[in-house]
Parts: C-alpha cells; sequence; structure tokens
C-alpha cells in the first residue's frame, strides 16, 4: 500500500516537476511581465540616490496611471514631484504605446517657467530613469522578446522557491550583456537580480523587498539597485499604493499637469 | 678596516666556492628557474595615475574627483577625409561610432556626428533628433539639411566636427576604471588603460575605416601607443647592448668563459629581479624598463671584468688554475662588494622621489647590483676553475703586466708631473659646469622628451593641434561650503565668468562645464532664440530644468555637477603643452576661481596639474637623492677607510660626473624628465666604483710600500686596465641609447656616457693626484 502511494506520489511529483520544467525561459519572463497589477494605480514614492561617498539625493513624488486601448495594453502616466520644493510641482504626463515603432507622446511642465512643452523624439532606451541606477528597462517597460531567456533551475531564497532565469539581450549595444533574476514563483516577483556588463562582470545588483498584497496584487514596497562597479545605489521606496481607483483617463492630460495635482 | 684580514676572509670563500663548485651552479640555476617563472606575473602599466604614491596628496584629489565626477579618461577618434557630409562617409562614421561604444570593454557613452541627442526647440516644445537621421539621404537637398543641422549649434558643432567639415570628432566616454585590486591578478593582467588602447588601436586600424584617415587619441591610447613603441625599442636597444658588450668583452678578455658568463650574469639578476617583482606584484613602468637592464648589463660586465682580469693576471703569472680562483676571490671580493653596496645605496636614494616609476627604477636597479655582485664573485670563479692548469708567461712576470696596463701606468707619470694643469682645468670645468646646470629645465610633455621623431608622437600631437582634438587638459573642481550652493545662480554667474577667462587663454582650445547643458537646455525651452543661451537667473528654474535634463536621459550633468550640489567642475582641453604657460595660465585660473568662489575650496586636477605636481617631485626629489647617495657613499667610504678624510677626499672625484650631467643638460637644454631624471644618482652609484677600486687597491699598495709614487704607479698598472675597460664596455652600453628616435633615451645616452667618462677622467686623473697631495693613507717613509 505504502509503496503504491510512494510510487504514485513519485509519479505526480515527476510530473508536476516535468510540467514546471516545461516551461520556457520565456515563458517565465512573460508572467512575470504581465503579471496582475490592475487597470489604474498610484503611489506615492520616495527616491533615494546615494552614491559611494554616501551622499544623498531625495526625490518625493506621486503618481497615476491608467491601462487603456485595445486590451489595455497602452498605459497613460503622469507624475508630480513633491520634493524638494525647488522642483515642486514639475510634472510629467507620458501616453505610452505598445505597438512597436509607435513614439509614446510625452508633456513637461516647469512651474518656475510657467511653460508645459512637449518632447517629441526618444533619448537613447539604455538610459537611466531620474538619475538613479534603474534603467527605464528596469522599472518595467522592456518587451520580453528583446531577450532570449533560459531557465536555469530552481531555488530557495528566504524560504521561497525561485525559478532561476537567465536572459541575454539580443542586441549586443545593451548596456547588460546577461542578467540572471530569481523569481519568486507564487508572486512572479523577481526578488533578485544581477546584472552582468559586457566583460560578464557583475555591474548591478536588484533586491526587492517588502513584498505584500495590496487591493489582491502582489507588489514590492522596496526596491534597492546597487551597481557594485560604481558603488551608486537607488532605494526606492513605494507607499500607499493603490489598484483599480476610479482614474478618469480623460484627466490624464495638459491641464492637469499644469495644475500639479491630480 | 684591516684591507688584508678582509681579503683573507674572501679568499676563504675562495677556497670554499672552488670546493663546491657544482653546487654553486646548482643553486645559481635554481635561482634563475625561480626567478625566470616569476616573470610572467610581471605586470607593465604606465597611466599617470599609476605614477603617483598611493598616499599622494595629488592622487587623493584626483581619486576624489574620479568619486564625484565619474571617469576622466576618454578613447577618441579623429576623422579626416575631403567631405565628411556625403552618404559614404557618413555611413563610415556611423560604423565606427557603433563599433567603438559595442566593443571597448570600458565604454559608456559615445558622442559623434551621427550619435548626438540633439535637442531643438520650437514654438510647440522641444523635440530631441539625431543630426544624421537613421537612414542617410544621398541627394545633395537631403546632404546639405545634415550639414545644417551640425552646424545650427556652434558649441556643439566646435566639439564635433570642423569648420571646413574635413574633421570629425568621434568621442567615447568611458565607465570607471576598476580599482587596482579588480584587474591585477596577475599572470597576464592588463590595465584597464591598457586594454582601452589596445581595443580602440584594433579598430583604427581597420582597413575598412581607411577612407575616413582615423587616428585614435586620448590618454589610454597614448599609453598604448607608447607601450608598442617601446616592446619595438626595448629588444632593439637590448639586442645592440648585448652585442657591443659581446664585442667589447671578448677584446677585453680574449676567452669564451670571458664574454659567456658576464652576458649570463647580466641576464640572470635582471631576470631573477624582475621575476622577484613580479611575486611582488609590482606595475612596472613601460618607459622605465629598460632602465635597471642596462644598468644590470653595465654592472654585470663590470664586475666580471674585474674578477676576470684578476684571475688571467695571476693565472699568468704562476699557471696555478684554483690557486688563480682562489686568489682572484680573495683581492678582488672586498672592492667588488664594496662597489656593489655603494652602487645599492646610490640607487636605493630613488626611494627618496615619491614617484612610482622612480621607486621601481630604486628596487629594481639596487637589488639586480646585489644579485649581480652574488653571481659575479660565485659563479664566475667557479667557471673559472675548471680546466686544466697552464704554463707562467714569462713575459708577463717580467714586465709585471701586460701592454695596456704599462701603457696606463705611463699616463700615471704624466698625471704626477702635471698636477697643476689638471687641477686648474678641473676648477675651472667645474665653476662653468655648475653656471650651466642652473639653466635646467624640467619638462614631462611628450614632444619635448620623446619627440616628434617618435612616429606614434608625432601622430598624437598631430591629432592635439588639430581644431578638435586634445591630449592635454585639466579640470578645476569647485568645492562650495554647503551642499546645494553649486546650483545658486550666484554660484552659476561666477562660474560663467570663470569659463570665460580660461576661454581667453592662449593655450586653451575649449572649455566644458555645466553651463554647456544648462545653456543649451534654457535655450531650446525657450524656443530655440538664441538669446537664451544664459544661465536662468532663478534658482527654480535651474533646478527645475536640470530634473528634466535627468529625467530626459540626460547622463551627462554629473560629470559637471555632483551629487550634493555642492561641487562644480569646470574642464579646460588645452591646444597645446608648454609647461612654463601651461602653469602660469593654471596658477591664474586658481586664484580667479578663489576670488570668484569665497569660501569655495578650489583644485586643480587632471593631466595638466598631475604633470606640474610630478615635475615639482622629480626636481626636488632629484635633489634629496644625490644629496642622500653622496652622504651614503660618503659615510660608507669613511667607514671602511677608517678615516672621515678619505671619505670625504673620495667624494671629490665622484661629484664630477654629475657636474657634468648637469651642466651638459642646462647647456645643451636637455630637460629634466622622469629618465634623465635617474641619471645623476645611477652615474654616481657607478662612478664611485672605479674610484673605489682605486682608493682600495692604492692603499694596499701604500701599506706595502709606504710610497704615494710607488703605490699610485702600481695601482694605475693592476686597477688601470679594469677601470678604463669597464668603463668602455659600460659607457658602450648606455652609448646604444643614442641610436633611438626617442629623444629622452638619446639624452639618456649622451649623459650617461658623458657621466662615465668623466667618472674614469676623474679616478685617473684627479684621485692619485688628491692621494699624494692629501696624505690619505699617511706619511711616507724614506
Amino acid at each position: 500500500m505504502n509503496t503504491t502511494i510512494r510510487t504514485i506520489a513519485a509519479a505526480a511529483f515527476m510530473t508536476l516537476a516535468t510540467a514546471a520544467f516545461a516551461q520556457t525561459g520565456r515563458d517565465i519572463a512573460l508572467k512575470v511581465k504581465d503579471r496582475p497589477d490592475g487597470d489604474t494605480r498610484q503611489s506615492e514614492m520616495v527616491m533615494k540616490l546615494i552614491n559611494k561617498r554616501g551622499s544623498v539625493r531625495e526625490r518625493k513624488l506621486i503618481s497615476y496611471s491608467i491601462d487603456v486601448g485595445k486590451d489595455k495594453k497602452d498605459r497613460k502616466s503622469i507624475m508630480f514631484f513633491l520634493y524638494p520644493g525647488d522642483v515642486k510641482g514639475t510634472g510629467f504626463l507620458t501616453w505610452d504605446y505598445d505597438q512597436t515603432g509607435k513614439d509614446d507622446d510625452k508633456w513637461l511642465y516647469l512651474p518656475a517657467m510657467k511653460k508645459t512643452r512637449r518632447i517629441s523624439g526618444s533619448s537613447a532606451k539604455t538610459d537611466y530613469f531620474m538619475g538613479s541606477d534603474f534603467t527605464y528597462d528596469d522599472m518595467g517597460s522592456r518587451n520580453v522578446d528583446e531577450d532570449t531567456h533560459k531557465l536555469l533551475g530552481e531555488e530557495t531564497i528566504d524560504g521561497h522557491t525561485c525559478w532561476k532565469l537567465e536572459s541575454t539581450p539580443k542586441d549586443s549595444r545593451d548596456i547588460f550583456s546577461r542578467k540572471v533574476s530569481w523569481v519568486r514563483q507564487d508572486c512572479l516577483i523577481p526578488i533578485k537580480v544581477e546584472y552582468y556588463d559586457k566583460m560578464n562582470k557583475l555591474h548591478r545588483k536588484l533586491t526587492m523587498s517588502g513584498i505584500k498584497q495590496v487591493d489582491g496584487f502582489w507588489m514590492a514596497s522596496q526596491m534597492q539597485m546597487t551597481n557594485v562597479q560604481t558603488g551608486h545605489q537607488t532605494l526606492l521606496e513605494i507607499n500607499n499604493p493603490k489598484y483599480n481607483t476610479s482614474l478618469n483617463e480623460a484627466k490624464f492630460n495638459v491641464t492637469t499637469l499644469e495644475k500639479g495635482s491630480f | 678596516m684591516k684591507i688584508e684580514k678582509i681579503n683573507g676572509w674572501f679568499a676563504l670563500r675562495g677556497e670554499w666556492i672552488v670546493k663546491r663548485r657544482w653546487w654553486v651552479l646548482a643553486a645559481f640555476v635554481v635561482l634563475f628557474a625561480v626567478g625566470f617563472y616569476g616573470l610572467q606575473f610581471m605586470n607593465i602599466n604606465d597611466s599617470w595615475d599609476s605614477y603617483f604614491l598611493e598616499d599622494d596628496p595629488m592622487l587623493i584629489k584626483t581619486e576624489e574627483f574620479k568619486a564625484v565626477f565619474g571617469n576622466d579618461n576618454y578613447a577618441a577618434v579623429l576623422t579626416e577625409c575631403d567631405n565628411t557630409f556625403t552618404k559614404e562617409n557618413l555611413e563610415l562614421i556611423r560604423e565606427l561610432s557603433n563599433e567603438i561604444l559595442d566593443s571597448l570593454s570600458y565604454a559608456d557613452k559615445i558622442t559623434s556626428l551621427t550619435d548626438i541627442e540633439f535637442m531643438i526647440g520650437n514654438e510647440e516644445g522641444m523635440s530631441i533628433e539625431q543630426i544624421v537621421p537613421e537612414e542617410i539621404p544621398s541627394d545633395a537637398e537631403g546632404l546639405a539639411a545634415i550639414r545644417r543641422m551640425a552646424y545650427m549649434k556652434p558649441h556643439i558643432a566646435n566639439r564635433l566636427v570642423s569648420k571646413d567639415g574635413r574633421l570629425t570628432w568621434v568621442l567615447l566616454k568611458l565607465r570607471p576604471f576598476p580599482e587596482d585590486s579588480v584587474w591585477n591578478t596577475g599572470k597576464g593582467a592588463a590595465s584597464p588603460e591598457k586594454i582601452t588602447g589596445m581595443e580602440l588601436d584594433r579598430i583604427v586600424q581597420k582597413a575598412k575605416y581607411a577612407p575616413l584617415n582615423p587616428r585614435g587619441a586620448g590618454l589610454p591610447y597614448l599609453t598604448d601607443q607608447k607601450m608598442q613603441w617601446i616592446g619595438k625599442e626595448m629588444p632593439r636597444v637590448m639586442g645592440l647592448a648585448i652585442l657591443l658588450a659581446i664585442i667589447v668583452l671578448a677584446f677585453a678578455t680574449r676567452s669564451l668563459r670571458g664574454v659567456v658568463v658576464p652576458v649570463v650574469t647580466a641576464l640572470a639578476s635582471i631576470i631573477v629581479t624582475y621575476g622577484m617583482l613580479g611575486y611582488m606584484r609590482f606595475s612596472i613602468d613601460s618607459g622605465m624598463m629598460m632602465i635597471p637592464m642596462l644598468l644590470a648589463f653595465a654592472v654585470a660586465i663590470a664586475y666580471n671584468i674585474h674578477v676576470h682580469s684578476y684571475f688571467r693576471r695571476q693565472f699568468m703569472l704562476h699557471g696555478n688554475r684554483r690557486r688563480a680562483v682562489v686568489e682572484t676571490v680573495g683581492e678582488m671580493g672586498w672592492p667588488v662588494l664594496f662597489s656593489a653596496l655603494t652602487t645599492f645605496a646610490a640607487l636605493l636614494s630613488f626611494l627618496a622621489i615619491p614617484v612610482v616609476p622612480l621607486h621601481f627604477v630604486g628596487i629594481a636597479t639596487s637589488t639586480s647590483v646585489i644579485l649581480t655582485f652574488l653571481i659575479a664573485v660565485t659563479v664566475m670563479p667557479a667557471v673559472l676553475s675548471f680546466g686544466k692548469d697552464g704554463q707562467p708567461c714569462p713575459k708577463v712576470q717580467a714586465a709585471g703586466g701586460g701592454w695596456l696596463d704599462r701603457r696606463l701606468e705611463a699616463f700615471g707619470q704624466i698625471v704626477l708631473r702635471r698636477e697643476k694643469i689638471i687641477l686648474s682645468v678641473f676648477v675651472l670645468l667645474t665653476a662653468f659646469l655648475i653656471y650651466q646646470m642652473t639653466k635646467i629645465e624640467t619638462s614631462f610633455d611628450v614632444e619635448r622628451t620623446m619627440g616628434r621623431n617618435v612616429p606614434y608622437v608625432k601622430k598624437i600631437l598631430e591629432v592635439t593641434e588639430s581644431e578638435l582634438g586634445s591630449i592635454y587638459s585639466y579640470d578645476m573642481m569647485i568645492d562650495m561650503p554647503e551642499d546645494g550652493m553649486a546650483k545658486s545662480p550666484q554660484a552659476l554667474m561666477a562660474l560663467d565668468s570663470l569659463q570665460r577667462t580660461a576661454d581667453k587663454y592662449p593655450l586653451t582650445k575649449r572649455t566644458t562645464s555645466i553651463l554647456n547643458i544648462l545653456k543649451d537646455l534654457n535655450q531650446t525651452l525657450n524656443n530655440g532664440e538664441p538669446a537664451y543661451y544664459t544661465v536662468p537667473d532663478n534658482e527654480e528654474e535651474i533646478a527645475q530644468q536640470m530634473l528634466l535634463y535627468e529625467n530626459a536621459g540626460g547622463s551627462e550633468a554629473e560629470s559637471w555637477i555632483d551629487y550634493d550640489y555642492r561641487r562644480l567642475r569646470l574642464m579646460v582641453e588645452l591646444d597645446k603643452y608648454n609647461s612654463t604657460e601651461a602653469e602660469r595660465e593654471l596658477n591664474e585660473i586658481t586664484a580667479l576661481a578663489g576670488r570668484l568662489f569665497p569660501g569655495a575650496q578650489i583644485t586643480p586636477v587632471g593631466s595638466m596639474p598631475q604633470f606640474t605636481t610630478m615635475m615639482q617631485y622629480v626636481v626636488r626629489g632629484q635633489i634629496t637623492s644625490f644629496g642622500i647617495s653622496l652622504l651614503i657613499i660618503g659615510l660608507l667610504m669613511m667607514f671602511v677607510f677608517g678615516s672621515v678624510r678619505i671619505g670625504l677626499i673620495g667624494l671629490i672625484p665622484n661629484v664630477m660626473p654629475a657636474v657634468v650631467v648637469g651642466g651638459l643638460m642646462g647647456w645643451m637644454g636637455y630637460p629634466l624628465d622622469m629618465m634623465t631624471a635617474t641619471i645623476m644618482p645611477m652615474i654616481l652609484g657607478l662612478a664611485v666604483d672605479d674610484t673605489i677600486h682605486f682608493i682600495n687597491h692604492g692603499h694596499l699598495e701604500f701599506d706595502r710600500q709606504r710610497n704615494y709614487k710607488g703605490a699610485i704607479l702600481r695601482t694605475f698598472r693592476v686597477v688601470g686596465t679594469p677601470i678604463l675597460l669597464t668603463s668602455l664596455v659600460i659607457g658602450a652600453n648606455f652609448a646604444v641609447y643614442t641610436t633611438s628616435k626617442s629623444l629622452s633615451f638619446i639624452h639618456m645616452g649622451i649623459l650617461s656616457v658623458a657621466g662615465i667618462f668623466t667618472a674614469f677622467l676623474a679616478d685617473v686623473c684627479i684621485t692619485p693626484l688628491l692621494f699624494r697631495r692629501f696624505k690619505m693613507f699617511g706619511k711616507e717613509e724614506e
């Protein structure tokens, strides 16, 4: 009897394990990218930029975003600076299109000049997000198929089973030559990511913590990105996150931007 | 000290060597093998930063600067063609820029005509565009539009493309280089500078870019080019030196052993020394690498000639080989050891100069001198002890020496007769040369030290002198008393006037600071109107514009204003290098910055201030090091000869070569640089050998004869030949330097040869006269 159970259990385990491994790296990367995060979201963000010497630049922003368009693949977002005082009220409005080849629409408002400027054209994609150690890609805008993904196996970190995923960019001009992520299987959040440079030396290290469910959505409230080569690091803290609140798409416009608050 | 007693001790060692000659040879082979194995850990490096000692204030400032503003090194390429604005050429520039960005390990960000984000302000807003569109047009109209855009903003055009459209500048910003401990892991490790230079060179050399006539620039490239050139020059010079040494040795010793052993001694001491430095993970400067080699060669030959010639004398006298070997070690062991010790002390004085390559020279040369001594007094006698006994040569016995020995003795007679003339010439010459010495100039710029005859120097200078390129620059770091002050309108206005002043200096090619970004941004945000190419006068406006810049992905600002908005940076690139004018401009701008930013700390950094500091170190260090070696040698002589008087008098002929070297430098206008700075202590170390042999033997003979004339003439006969021969060999060795295309090598050659021959002349003309005049060894007996 016991043997039978054991055999069945083993068979079941094998099937499960095979099923787990049958997922390709790309599947996992896609899951991570498509992790549910509601149709609208808002939060306050504290960004601390810390350089090797320990100097800190702190910024506080409030951000709102809404998924729009067909299949809710496009996204409109608006961001206002709250701190430091001399940039308070500075805002950015972005209409982000999923369609490849279609440039995003961007506006900015500088209260000191009382001017809204529309920004057209695009800067290089590997640029860092507001002087931080995060690139725009790290902030989630990178398309899954820009990399080749390989599932390296499973590892347990802090009691959580993670997929270990290696992603290699297809474009040799990317700032990293490969990245290895440890994706928590229960919430699909990569809790640790290592980025390697062109010489295959560790370049940046990301850790996500404060993982919790808010309004039914998994989120990491703290992210730390460290550039191990320069000693520079960025701490991102997300406060008061709210999902699926009633935000009006029509308000994601220049008038709101100039008003300085949502 | 009782010389006879010491000689007795050495004679016992001689017997020991003869008895255990196989063990001696085996020990030598083991030492050689260990040294040889260590060679692979040797690291050749010569970035400017690595010239400074770890705790040097200049290096600390530079490190602080780098920590704040990132890597100040860059890699660049100057392209040149008849017309840049053609489809083919633009495509090629794009390909070149892409390849540089993609294949350089430390690449960070590229700026070129085809890779520049260009903000254009208009009524509606601003657009970020590329000067050269993705699809490059081939029609005249499309190309004309590109040309118009390239020249639209003069402050950007002047660092990208020349006015006539023939030259363009491709600039690659580099990531911060990791610390030494990261890359210097032993075996075949290459410094980030070297890797960068090599990678750039490989691209520039590619046939497909030939239509652009690309030429590399930037200090990493310069470093690599220098190392490549030295990599070719060193084997040539060393090969010639070995060949010359073999010829002189063959003539001097007329025996196979007499040629082979010195050459093996030299090679072994160099290999073992460099191997040991390898085990210690020492970085060796490529330019200075040859100095210990040539010096080891010189002393190896000198010591072996002393040993060999004494052996030959004794062997010819009585024909008993083993007895001759024991006598040789007995008689020559002490003077050779003593001269090795004084040379060692003189060379070690390089440690007084706080510059890494000179420390390296000090350690490497002094170690190889001691090794050479050990090998010369063990291996040479051991090798000589093999073979049959010979017949005593009656002719030599009767004449008491060979033909040259007798000629030199006759020369000694002349010297003793012409005391007045000799001493007057000596005094007059010294006075003249000391006056010339005051004219010595220090210089580190590549044109004066290496010279345009060296192909890579010529190339790099052409790039520097072109409308766009530059190699020398300096940075002013302005450290305000409080965080946030650097972005105040007052600070930025002050920076503006500082920058304007620097722009007007004769040596300035162009200047860069945060203002270049801010003004451009301000103009863009104000519909692109040129009147707004100014600094906004409102604090919030500045802060918001900077935030905008960052948010738009601009990463350049970090290179010009620091994190806490406390430090500002002004970079001044130079057109040409002229040490006097450069120093004047640097001092003036530093003073002006001090007035414009009261309360702020002003720090000049970059290649030029480093040169200036290094020059001061070398000048001061040269004097200290010479003083120290003179003092040590004087003390050693006083101790060994047991008399303060002998020690002091013994120094007189040894100061002479240094005076000649310094005088010639002032007279001929040879600049004092890293290489020529090594000559004086080195020549002092070598010159003192002759004096020691002369005094040592003179003392011995005087004790035997108690008569100065007899003792001096006998000394001429016994040590005259070896002194002359060693001077010839060492002189010939150093003369090889003059065959180089590099000015500092040529200067090194001429000055060393002059120094060596002065040392010889001083020892055969002045030393004997001093003996007699000052009754150095006591009273004569009738």
